[in-house]
């Protein structure tokens, strides 16, 4: 297999382009999108691309059709994705709830920008955390990561096809306009050096019949692919094993959306994901995510400089939440700090895992320009005094 | 006036390209940028710029180093380059006291000391082109700083120029890097 652009090497690429090549080398064959600030990068590139690896990318005629495109092409068995950005993640939101609802692999990105509405179109934002995880209705789960990097962009693709294949859930790649934009030096991997993750199908007609039901006592059930000669029923709606509406029966409710949430949640420890610096003695802790977080590293360098024991938390995963690894860090430090491009979003979460055993403070920023390390650290130095 | 060709490779250095949208700005952040990438070292680029296509401020910034960046912006700059006087002003702030500044002596009207030279006319003496005064600033800036060799930016501009405009791109560059040496 040729592929367009350079594997096995380094290149110097932007985050939206490194998130084209990664869903490729990742197996991505399908992708359906409508252009918007900052994410149409990411169209572009898969334009060029796909036509080059026997792959389709389709503008569709808006956001709401380009995920039910990408839906469509997952259940007729190609790895799929779309990228939007801010008023587009918001009309992609029902349709993201049926994704989870039918257990459809897919990726979806999110270059987040300034809001609310059309916002600040050119400038970052960390403003879209909650809508990731809870925008769409209904009692849920889904997998939302985060890059702070142009590497990390690439990687986590290609991490949120395997995690998407694996749970068959949609898998939401969460960054912003900073890292979308930036270029980083890249190492792209050959194809050989991955590990890639397929969707189970079905390993007979018996287990066919059952597209909704723990099949192998995993909560993840085999996904028969459209055109495969199996009778497969796909709805929204509640459905039984077999994928048969059943609107009224509570048990049967329960069971689905008990089983949906319970395949995310049961595997927490082999999803979530995060890094750490300095907090093994540290009296304060930092928090952050994305773009932030290299803010807040430097932070944590220049306040250890200075003699101040402080220390970073820097998650890539936002959901599933491990609330509580941050209960063990609230009760070995003073304080805990988040930092985040909104008025308050991880914070509430943070606080939440805190469990008051140590007070959080939130350090916001909004209006497109990350903070600098200079902020985090004379924030955090005014409240020692 | 420090130059960093004899105190070599420190810790980082950063670096701004500083113009008015048409010039060229970004692309020879991106080449410069690509050059570093091709030197193994790490690397970050980012741009700002007014939403006209002509006209407007445009800026790129640059970090290189050996060791990871986890900054974003340029927000004290090593190397200024301005290519034009609204490019100056938005950013003359951000040069360090014993930075570098390198400006178009025909365009900019400094209020500090500087290294430069017509860069715009240059580009349009020598190369036929004003446009490729983006290059020509470039050859200068590495003749004057040594941050990449002379021939991962000839790589670069080889990668990254439009197609069909290598050769003039290569020339422009050469000329500027010719002047820097003087």
């Amino acid at each position: 297999m040729r592929y367009p652009f350079p594997v096995g090497d380094a290149d110097f690429i932007q985050g939206d382009e490194a998130i084209a090549r990664a869903a490729i080398l990742a197996g991505c064959r399908f992708y359906a999108g409508y252009p918007i600030t900052p994410a149409s990068e990411i169209f572009e590139a898969m334009s060029l691309y796909m036509p080059l690896v026997d792959g389709v990318s389709i503008q569709m005629e808006d956001e709401i059709a380009s995920i039910a495109a990408v839906i469509g092409a997952s259940w007729a068995g190609a790895k799929a994705m779309t990228a939007t950005s801010g008023p587009g993640f918001s009309l992609m939101m029902e349709n993201l709830g049926y994704a989870i609802m039918t257990e459809t692999p897919l990726v979806l990105v999110n270059v987040q920008r300034s809001g609310p509405s059309t916002g600040q179109p050119t400038l970052a934002a960390q403003g879209d955390v909650m809508q990731a995880i809870w925008g769409t209705h209904g009692d849920h789960s889904l997998i939302v990561l985060t890059p702070a990097t142009v590497q990390e962009a690439f990687d986590m693709t290609i991490r949120a096809f395997n995690l998407a294949e694996k749970y068959r859930t949609p898998v939401i790649l969460l960054t912003d306009a900073e890292v979308g934009h930036m270029r980083e030096r890249v190492y792209a991997p050959h194809p050989d050096e991955l590990e890639l993750v397929c969707r189970k199908l079905p390993a007979n007609e018996e287990e066919a019949k059952y597209p909704f039901g723990d099949v192998h006592g995993d909560l993840v059930p085999p996904m028969p692919i459209f055109g495969k000669g199996h009778r497969t029923y796909v709805t929204g709606l509640t459905h039984d094993e077999r994928g048969r509406p059943k609107t009224v029966d509570a048990e049967i409710h329960e069971r689905l959306v008990k089983r949906i949430v319970g395949k995310i949640e049961n595997n927490k420890k082999d999803i979530i994901d995060y890094e750490t610096y300095g907090l093994e003695d540290a009296d304060i802790a930092i928090v952050s995510f994305g773009i932030v977080a290299r803010s807040a590293m430097r932070a944590v360098k220049e306040l250890r400089k200075e003699g101040i024991n402080a220390g970073l938390l820097k998650l890539n995963v936002l959901w599933p939440f491990d609330f509580e690894l941050i209960e063990k860090i609230a009760e070995n430090v003073d304080r805990i700090y988040v930092a985040e491009m909104n008025l308050g979003q991880l914070y509430h979460m943070v606080k939440e895992g805190a469990n008051g055993k140590a007070k959080v403070e939130l350090i916001s920023r909004i209006g497109g320009e990350v903070h600098t390390p200079g902020e985090i650290v004379e924030r955090i130095k005014r409240d020692l005094r | 006036m420090r130059l960093l060709n004899t105190t070599g490779w420190v810790v980082k250095m950063q670096i701004r390209i500083a113009g008015i949208g048409g010039q060229g700005v970004i692309l020879a952040g991106i080449i410069l940028g690509e050059a570093a990438a091709i030197e193994g070292l790490n690397v970050v680029q980012t741009q700002d710029y007014g939403s006209q296509s002509r006209g407007g401020h445009s800026i790129a910034d640059l970090i290189i180093s050996k060791e990871p960046i986890y900054d974003l912006m340029v927000t004290k700059a090593d190397v200024l380059v301005a290519l034009a006087q609204l490019g100056y002003d938005s950013t003359k702030d951000s040069l360090r006291k014993d930075g570098i500044l390198i400006i178009d002596t025909d365009l900019v009207k400094p209020d500090r000391e500087y290294v430069g030279a017509p860069f715009t006319r240059l580009a349009e003496e020598k190369t036929g082109l004003a446009l490729t005064v983006n290059m020509v600033a470039l050859g200068y800036l590495v003749a004057k700083t040594n941050v990449v060799k002379k021939e991962s930016v000839e790589m670069a501009i080889k990668r990254r120029a439009p197609k069909g405009t290598e050769e003039i791109n290569l020339k422009a560059f050469r000329i500027g890097y010719e002047e820097g040496l003087k």
